[in-house]
Protein backbone atom coordinates (compact mmCIF):
# COMPACT_ATOMS: atom_id res chain seq x y z
CA UNK A 1 0.00 0.00 0.00
CA UNK A 2 1.51 3.51 -0.99
CA UNK A 3 -1.01 5.65 1.23
CA UNK A 4 -3.08 6.82 -1.67
CA UNK A 5 -6.14 5.52 -0.20
CA UNK A 6 -9.14 5.20 -2.19
CA UNK A 7 -8.28 8.58 -4.38
CA UNK A 8 -11.15 9.62 -6.70
CA UNK A 9 -12.21 6.43 -7.47
CA UNK A 10 -15.58 5.98 -5.83
CA UNK A 11 -15.10 3.11 -3.57
CA UNK A 12 -15.14 2.59 -0.01
CA UNK A 13 -11.65 3.68 1.52
CA UNK A 14 -12.51 0.43 3.83
CA UNK A 15 -12.89 -1.41 1.04
CA UNK A 16 -10.28 0.15 -0.88
CA UNK A 17 -7.40 -0.92 1.53
CA UNK A 18 -8.93 -4.08 2.59
CA UNK A 19 -8.67 -5.03 -1.07
CA UNK A 20 -4.48 -3.45 -1.15
CA UNK A 21 -4.19 -6.00 1.63
CA UNK A 22 -6.06 -8.69 -0.41
CA UNK A 23 -3.55 -7.97 -3.15
CA UNK A 24 -0.70 -7.96 -1.50
CA UNK A 25 -1.17 -11.29 -0.33
CA UNK A 26 -1.95 -12.58 -3.52
CA UNK A 27 1.31 -11.10 -4.73
CA UNK A 28 3.12 -13.33 -2.26
CA UNK A 29 1.38 -16.20 -3.12
CA UNK A 30 1.92 -15.64 -6.55
CA UNK A 31 5.72 -14.85 -5.60
CA UNK A 32 5.89 -19.00 -4.01
CA UNK A 33 4.73 -19.99 -7.81
CA UNK A 34 1.38 -20.60 -6.62
CA UNK A 35 -2.04 -19.44 -7.98
CA UNK A 36 -3.89 -16.18 -6.34
CA UNK A 37 -6.65 -16.64 -4.55
CA UNK A 38 -9.87 -15.89 -6.26
CA UNK A 39 -12.18 -13.18 -4.29
CA UNK A 40 -16.19 -14.39 -4.91
CA UNK A 41 -19.16 -13.32 -3.19
CA UNK A 42 -20.41 -9.74 -1.37
CA UNK A 43 -16.72 -8.81 -1.84
CA UNK A 44 -16.57 -9.23 -5.35
CA UNK A 45 -20.25 -7.62 -5.86
CA UNK A 46 -19.02 -4.65 -3.93
CA UNK A 47 -16.28 -4.59 -6.01
CA UNK A 48 -18.30 -4.96 -9.39
CA UNK A 49 -20.68 -2.25 -7.56
CA UNK A 50 -18.94 0.45 -6.92
CA UNK A 51 -19.82 -0.06 -3.79
CA UNK A 52 -23.19 0.11 -4.36
CA UNK A 53 -23.35 -3.02 -2.64
CA UNK A 54 -21.13 -3.07 1.29
CA UNK A 55 -19.69 -5.95 2.75
CA UNK A 56 -17.75 -6.59 5.96
CA UNK A 57 -16.19 -9.87 4.95
CA UNK A 58 -14.48 -11.42 2.17
CA UNK A 59 -15.11 -14.87 0.69
CA UNK A 60 -12.32 -16.21 -0.98
CA UNK A 61 -11.45 -19.46 -2.94
CA UNK A 62 -8.13 -21.22 -2.96
CA UNK A 63 -6.86 -24.86 -3.70
CA UNK A 64 -3.75 -23.60 -1.25
CA UNK A 65 -5.60 -22.78 1.79
CA UNK A 66 -2.36 -23.62 4.23
CA UNK A 67 -0.28 -21.62 2.27
CA UNK A 68 -2.28 -18.79 2.01
CA UNK A 69 -3.20 -18.77 5.76
CA UNK A 70 0.63 -18.21 6.11
CA UNK A 71 0.96 -15.50 3.99
CA UNK A 72 -2.41 -14.13 6.15
CA UNK A 73 -0.37 -14.10 8.73
CA UNK A 74 2.60 -12.61 7.61
CA UNK A 75 0.21 -9.77 6.91
CA UNK A 76 -1.36 -9.09 9.95
CA UNK A 77 -4.08 -11.41 10.03
CA UNK A 78 -5.60 -13.32 13.06
CA UNK A 79 -7.15 -15.96 14.46
CA UNK A 80 -9.44 -15.00 16.88
CA UNK A 81 -8.29 -16.39 20.41
CA UNK A 82 -11.36 -18.34 22.18
CA UNK A 83 -13.15 -18.39 18.81
CA UNK A 84 -15.80 -21.02 18.62
CA UNK A 85 -14.97 -24.15 16.84
CA UNK A 86 -17.62 -22.78 14.14
CA UNK A 87 -14.90 -19.86 13.12
CA UNK A 88 -12.97 -20.78 9.98
CA UNK A 89 -12.01 -17.14 8.82
CA UNK A 90 -9.32 -14.83 9.76
CA UNK A 91 -9.59 -11.23 11.09
CA UNK A 92 -7.46 -8.17 10.26
CA UNK A 93 -7.67 -6.29 13.58
CA UNK A 94 -6.50 -2.73 12.44
CA UNK A 95 -8.88 -2.89 9.70
CA UNK A 96 -11.79 -4.73 11.50
CA UNK A 97 -12.73 -7.17 8.53
CA UNK A 98 -12.54 -10.59 8.08
CA UNK A 99 -11.50 -13.24 5.37
CA UNK A 100 -12.62 -16.90 4.62
CA UNK A 101 -11.89 -19.39 2.61
CA UNK A 102 -15.40 -20.91 1.10
CA UNK A 103 -14.30 -23.05 -1.65
CA UNK A 104 -11.43 -24.47 -3.13
CA UNK A 105 -12.92 -23.36 -6.58
CA UNK A 106 -15.42 -21.11 -7.52
CA UNK A 107 -19.25 -21.51 -8.45
CA UNK A 108 -18.02 -25.39 -8.03
CA UNK A 109 -16.06 -24.86 -10.87
CA UNK A 110 -18.39 -24.06 -13.45
CA UNK A 111 -17.16 -20.81 -14.41
CA UNK A 112 -14.70 -20.53 -17.25
CA UNK A 113 -11.30 -19.40 -16.05
CA UNK A 114 -10.54 -17.18 -18.60
CA UNK A 115 -13.34 -15.16 -17.35
CA UNK A 116 -11.53 -14.58 -14.03
CA UNK A 117 -10.20 -10.52 -14.10
CA UNK A 118 -6.58 -9.89 -12.66
CA UNK A 119 -7.24 -6.36 -10.64
CA UNK A 120 -4.75 -3.49 -9.71
CA UNK A 121 -6.38 -1.87 -6.61
CA UNK A 122 -6.17 1.55 -6.24
CA UNK A 123 -2.82 3.10 -5.15
CA UNK A 124 -1.45 -0.40 -5.28
CA UNK A 125 0.83 -2.71 -7.78
CA UNK A 126 -0.02 -5.75 -6.27
CA UNK A 127 -3.02 -7.93 -8.09
CA UNK A 128 -5.34 -9.66 -7.14
CA UNK A 129 -8.27 -12.04 -8.88
CA UNK A 130 -11.93 -11.59 -9.05
CA UNK A 131 -14.83 -13.64 -10.52
CA UNK A 132 -16.31 -11.75 -13.73
CA UNK A 133 -19.26 -10.02 -13.42
CA UNK A 134 -21.25 -12.16 -15.53
CA UNK A 135 -20.47 -15.16 -13.19
CA UNK A 136 -21.40 -12.99 -9.81
CA UNK A 137 -24.75 -12.13 -11.32
CA UNK A 138 -25.69 -15.79 -11.96
CA UNK A 139 -24.55 -16.50 -8.60
CA UNK A 140 -27.18 -13.80 -7.17
CA UNK A 141 -29.53 -14.98 -9.81
CA UNK A 142 -28.51 -18.64 -8.14
CA UNK A 143 -29.45 -17.24 -4.90
CA UNK A 144 -32.54 -16.13 -5.46
CA UNK A 145 -33.97 -18.91 -7.54
CA UNK A 146 -33.44 -20.96 -4.40
CA UNK A 147 -35.64 -18.93 -2.66
CA UNK A 148 -32.60 -18.62 0.13
CA UNK A 149 -32.02 -14.87 -0.55
CA UNK A 150 -34.78 -13.11 -2.48
CA UNK A 151 -33.21 -9.66 -1.98
CA UNK A 152 -30.24 -10.92 -4.69
CA UNK A 153 -32.32 -10.03 -7.65
CA UNK A 154 -31.92 -6.44 -6.71
CA UNK A 155 -28.28 -6.87 -6.76
CA UNK A 156 -28.19 -9.13 -10.35
CA UNK A 157 -30.25 -5.78 -11.70
CA UNK A 158 -28.25 -3.24 -10.42
CA UNK A 159 -24.86 -4.81 -11.62
CA UNK A 160 -25.94 -5.58 -15.07
CA UNK A 161 -27.04 -1.75 -15.26
CA UNK A 162 -23.63 -0.92 -13.98
CA UNK A 163 -22.13 -3.26 -16.20
CA UNK A 164 -24.20 -2.83 -19.91
CA UNK A 165 -20.87 -4.59 -21.73
CA UNK A 166 -21.27 -7.83 -20.08
CA UNK A 167 -21.11 -11.03 -22.26
CA UNK A 168 -25.01 -11.73 -22.24
CA UNK A 169 -24.46 -14.95 -24.25
CA UNK A 170 -21.93 -15.99 -21.28
CA UNK A 171 -24.48 -14.51 -19.51
CA UNK A 172 -27.54 -16.29 -20.14
CA UNK A 173 -25.79 -19.65 -19.71
CA UNK A 174 -24.73 -19.01 -16.66
CA UNK A 175 -27.85 -17.87 -15.22
CA UNK A 176 -29.39 -20.91 -16.31
CA UNK A 177 -26.66 -23.41 -15.35
CA UNK A 178 -26.76 -21.46 -11.31
CA UNK A 179 -30.82 -20.86 -11.34
CA UNK A 180 -31.31 -24.97 -12.56
CA UNK A 181 -32.66 -23.03 -16.13
CA UNK A 182 -35.49 -20.98 -14.21
CA UNK A 183 -33.70 -17.64 -14.94
CA UNK A 184 -32.29 -16.52 -18.01
CA UNK A 185 -30.85 -12.40 -18.74
CA UNK A 186 -34.77 -11.43 -19.71
CA UNK A 187 -35.16 -12.18 -15.88
CA UNK A 188 -32.39 -9.44 -14.70
CA UNK A 189 -33.21 -7.06 -17.29
CA UNK A 190 -37.45 -7.11 -17.11
CA UNK B 1 -37.97 -24.35 -9.53
CA UNK B 2 -39.19 -26.30 -6.25
CA UNK B 3 -36.26 -28.84 -6.82
CA UNK B 4 -33.57 -26.19 -7.58
CA UNK B 5 -32.10 -26.18 -3.75
CA UNK B 6 -32.06 -29.64 -3.78
CA UNK B 7 -30.19 -30.08 -6.90
CA UNK B 8 -27.94 -27.28 -5.91
CA UNK B 9 -27.22 -28.60 -2.52
CA UNK B 10 -26.02 -31.76 -4.52
CA UNK B 11 -23.94 -29.92 -7.01
CA UNK B 12 -21.99 -28.07 -3.48
CA UNK B 13 -21.19 -31.22 -1.84
CA UNK B 14 -19.76 -32.61 -5.61
CA UNK B 15 -17.80 -29.87 -6.09
CA UNK B 16 -15.69 -31.04 -2.80
CA UNK B 17 -13.84 -33.23 -4.52
CA UNK B 18 -13.65 -32.66 -8.26
CA UNK B 19 -12.74 -29.34 -9.83
CA UNK B 20 -9.35 -28.65 -10.84
CA UNK B 21 -8.57 -24.96 -9.62
CA UNK B 22 -8.76 -22.31 -12.31
CA UNK B 23 -5.38 -21.74 -13.81
CA UNK B 24 -4.45 -18.08 -14.10
CA UNK B 25 -4.47 -16.47 -17.75
CA UNK B 26 -1.27 -14.67 -17.43
CA UNK B 27 -1.91 -12.89 -20.84
CA UNK B 28 -4.88 -11.23 -19.79
CA UNK B 29 -5.33 -7.73 -19.38
CA UNK B 30 -5.47 -6.04 -15.71
CA UNK B 31 -8.30 -3.79 -14.81
CA UNK B 32 -6.97 -0.90 -12.98
CA UNK B 33 -9.48 -0.46 -10.34
CA UNK B 34 -9.16 3.74 -10.00
CA UNK B 35 -10.06 3.85 -13.60
CA UNK B 36 -13.00 1.39 -13.24
CA UNK B 37 -14.28 3.29 -10.33
CA UNK B 38 -14.60 6.55 -12.68
CA UNK B 39 -16.04 4.24 -14.98
CA UNK B 40 -18.65 3.24 -12.83
CA UNK B 41 -18.90 6.88 -11.00
CA UNK B 42 -20.42 8.06 -13.84
CA UNK B 43 -22.68 5.02 -14.57
CA UNK B 44 -24.06 5.23 -11.47
CA UNK B 45 -24.82 9.00 -11.77
CA UNK B 46 -26.18 8.60 -14.74
CA UNK B 47 -28.30 5.79 -13.77
CA UNK B 48 -29.43 7.42 -10.19
CA UNK B 49 -28.01 3.53 -8.73
CA UNK B 50 -28.44 4.33 -4.95
CA UNK B 51 -27.05 2.17 -2.14
CA UNK B 52 -28.10 -0.98 -1.70
CA UNK B 53 -28.95 -2.25 1.77
CA UNK B 54 -26.94 -5.07 3.19
CA UNK B 55 -28.04 -8.41 2.85
CA UNK B 56 -30.63 -9.43 4.97
CA UNK B 57 -27.97 -12.13 6.27
CA UNK B 58 -30.77 -14.96 6.55
CA UNK B 59 -28.74 -17.39 4.18
CA UNK B 60 -25.10 -17.33 6.32
CA UNK B 61 -23.50 -20.20 7.47
CA UNK B 62 -22.34 -20.74 11.26
CA UNK B 63 -18.74 -20.27 10.02
CA UNK B 64 -19.45 -16.71 8.27
CA UNK B 65 -22.43 -16.17 11.48
CA UNK B 66 -18.91 -16.31 13.63
CA UNK B 67 -16.76 -14.47 11.45
CA UNK B 68 -18.97 -11.70 11.46
CA UNK B 69 -19.39 -12.24 15.22
CA UNK B 70 -15.45 -11.48 15.79
CA UNK B 71 -15.35 -8.43 13.44
CA UNK B 72 -18.52 -7.30 15.65
CA UNK B 73 -15.90 -7.38 18.63
CA UNK B 74 -13.43 -4.94 16.87
CA UNK B 75 -15.73 -2.38 16.60
CA UNK B 76 -17.38 -3.00 12.93
CA UNK B 77 -20.96 -4.01 12.64
CA UNK B 78 -22.17 -5.76 9.55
Amino acid sequence: MNGEGDGNSGYRPEFVAALQLFARVSEAMHARGLQRPILVGGAAAEFWSHSAVTTGDFDICTTRQPELEEEMQQAGFVRPSGAGAMLKGWVHPDLRLGFEVVAEVPMDGNIEPTRLRLIRPVGETALFRVISVEDLIADRMGQYASRSAPDRINQARMLLSLHPDADMDYLERRTREESMGDYGVEDITG
Amino acid sequence: MNAAPAKKAWAIMASKTSPAEPPEVVTETVIDMAELGKLLAARRKAANIPHLPRNAGTDRTPSKQALLDEIAKLGAKW
